[in-house]
């Protein structure tokens, strides 16, 4: 019996160092942040994506959630999210400068190097790409004292910017060095862009990539998009988009990139499911990336020609 | 330049000037140490040619100054967040930019990114418009420094003090070293640049005996800073940022090492490190003061 997991026997698995760049999301667990810290900790992962809720909603204050993620030895692969953040003028913009500083402070205080910022959906925003971009770098001058990226995400029912393609537009644009792009399959998959348009991002500016896989092959609608998004999402492996998954991560692979891969499943099931459980599969999935597709477990030949070397 | 003259009527030499200086800033007003141990740090300024000049009228602060240069030594605890709280071992807590309008500063500052400091002032004291820097510093922005001080206001003379004292051997404000976490210096060139306006120097141009990291120059071309990496291959997951000494400026180096250590100052001297003609290092007072000395004409 464990007691951070009363009735439930805790199942610890050990760290396969080929699924360290993979980590799992809070808001795919039910339950408090101790309790889904441990959880993904004894799944085998290393890291953890956090949401504000995780830190504001902790019974014993922002310090002690800080403490306890600190203490969890999880590395933050990023806090989340800052959003309509972008476009907006007059009291609106210095509104969410304010709540841009807030979300800031608590992602310095966990120890998280990323803040993920999505797309803006606000009709008062405007669509004016350089004021955008004036206002991203404006958040991203923000972010520097405190050593923290900004990722920029483009949501798929984002007013303006709803693709990747667009966001990297954007991000270009501001010309920042600590503001780069967030990747999320889900919103790539549901806006159906083409994967070619990878090749043009620079790998370097990928600060966040977001997996998940969902079980319908086409989300028509905005309002479908944001229920799939919000409540049916599953793991990478799970849904019916896994080859295209993995084409993407063998493309990002392929364009160079190297940083944290993190499963971004919003799903209402998972929330009413023991937490050891949606860990399990959380890691299921990460073994089946690392292994079948990214073909990380067999040992390539320039390693074992460096092992006999060695020898 | 006529005083009335507007923005519309400027040459395009002149706005290249406002470009390249947006804030017209002129210099060094104050670097301000914090530190619970004031007489302690007292008395290594004094022995670095600092004068003890005036006394803040509502707070445990010193003003200390020699020649264009004044140093703050504030043993008050703020209690505000993100803010250096006095401990034994000194550390720079602000440096305080001269500008020409420091309101216009300040927003100009703002509206590219910066933090606000929240001010605290009392009755009758300035408001003196601060953003946050590295760490837990804070970046002032002064204009009244011409026809009348901010010390004026807030302080109060010590009795019988020349409130002028002239500078030993010519020593002037040179510059702040800052030290910066693994990978940081293009994001905090950029800091610098963005909300300042400073200019990157070739890596060829270096002053002093540290020619370390990257040297940026103030607009108004007065000062430095130098932003310091770790060494390569020391990971530090957590590194500490922060100013971490300042430079002095002197015509002539053995000369000031010279009449320092009359005064009691040691210097660092290993193969290494040692004084010369270009610079010099003095040792680390209270666990982590020192002064680096730098050969420069101006004075």
């Amino acid at each position: 019996m464990s007691a951070r997991n009363p009735g439930m026997a805790t199942v610890v698995n050990a760290t396969l160092p080929y699924i360290l760049d993979f980590g799992m999301d809070t808001i795919s667990l039910a339950g408090t942040l101790p309790a889904k810290l441990a959880a993904v900790r004894d799944a085998g992962f290393s890291q953890i994506m956090l949401s504000a809720r995780d830190v504001v909603g902790h019974s014993d204050g922002i310090d002690s959630a800080a403490h306890a993620v600190r203490a969890s030895g999880l590395r933050v692969t990023g806090f989340q999210v800052l959003r309509d953040f972008e476009g907006l003028s007059g009291h609106l913009h210095e509104y969410k400068v304010d709540v841009a500083k807030s979300m800031l402070e608590m992602c310095h205080a966990v120890g998280g190097k990323v803040l993920l910022v999505c797309s803006s959906t606000s009709t008062h925003a405007t669509d004016d790409a350089d004021a955008m971009a004036r206002d991203l770098r404006k958040l991203a001058m923000l972010a520097l004292p405190l050593g923290i990226k900004v990722a920029y995400e483009g949501l798929s029912w984002g007013r303006t910017i709803n693709e990747f393609t667009t966001a990297w537009d954007i991000v270009r644009r501001a010309n920042a060095t600590n503001l780069g792009l967030g990747v999320d399959s889900y919103h790539i998959f549901a806006a159906k862009t083409g994967l070619d348009e990878l090749d043009f991002l620079d790998p370097d500016k990928i600060f966040l990539v977001q997996l998940a896989d969902f079980m319908w092959q086409e989300v028509r609608t905005l309002e479908e998009r944001i229920a799939t998004a919000r409540h049916f999402r599953v793991f990478p492996g799970e849904g019916v988009h896994s080859s295209a998954l993995a084409d993407l991560v063998l493309r990002l692979e392929r364009i160079g990139y190297r940083g944290d891969y993190s499963f971004e499943v919003f799903n209402d099931d998972y929330q009413q499911m023991p937490l050891p459980t949606v860990a399990a599969r959380a890691r299921q999935s990460a073994i089946w990336l690392a292994e079948d597709v990214l073909r990380r477990a067999v040992p390539l030949p320039s390693q074992m020609r460096l092992q006999r070397t060695g020898a | 330049m006529a005083k009335e003259q507007d923005m519309t009527q400027l040459s395009d030499r002149e706005l290249t000037a406002v470009a390249s200086n947006p804030l017209a800033m002129d210099g060094i007003e104050f670097i301000e140490y914090s530190t619970s141990k004031p007489q302690a740090l007292g008395q290594v300024l004094e022995m670095m040619g600092f004068h003890p000049i005036a006394r803040h009228r509502s707070r445990e602060v010193l003003l200390y100054r020699q020649g264009d240069m004044n140093v703050i030594v504030n043993a008050h605890a703020g209690g505000q967040p993100r803010a250096v709280e006095p401990a034994e071992i000194p550390v720079i807590a602000a440096m305080a930019l001269r500008v020409r309008d420091a309101a216009a500063a300040y927003r100009y500052a703002i509206d590219r990114g910066a933090w606000i400091v929240p001010s605290q002032v009392e009755v009758m004291e300035l408001n003196i418009p601060a953003i946050h820097g590295v760490g837990a510093s804070r970046i002032y922005f002064v204009d009244r420094y011409r026809e009348f001080s901010i010390y004026d206001v807030d302080f109060t003379l010590n009795p019988g003090v020349d409130a002028h004292p002239p500078a030993l051997t010519g020593l002037h404000w040179f510059g702040i070293v800052q030290y910066i976490g693994s990978d940081r210096l293009v994001e905090w060139t950029e800091f610098y640049t963005e909300l300042f306006g400073f200019n990157v120097l070739p890596d060829e141009q270096r002053y002093g005996i540290l020619p370390k990291g990257r040297i940026l120059e103030s607009p108004c071309r007065s000062f430095y800073l130098q932003l310091i990496d770790p060494k390569p291959g020391i990971f530090d997951p957590e590194p500490v940022e922060l100013f971490q000494r300042v430079g002095l400026g002197t015509p002539d180096v053995l000369n000031t090492v010279a009449a320092l250590r009359q005064r009691g100052v040691g210097f660092v001297e290993s193969q290494g490190v040692h004084s010369e003609a270009r610079g010099a290092l003095t040792q680390s007072y209270l666990g982590g003061v020192m002064f680096e000395l730098v050969h420069d004409e101006r004075s």
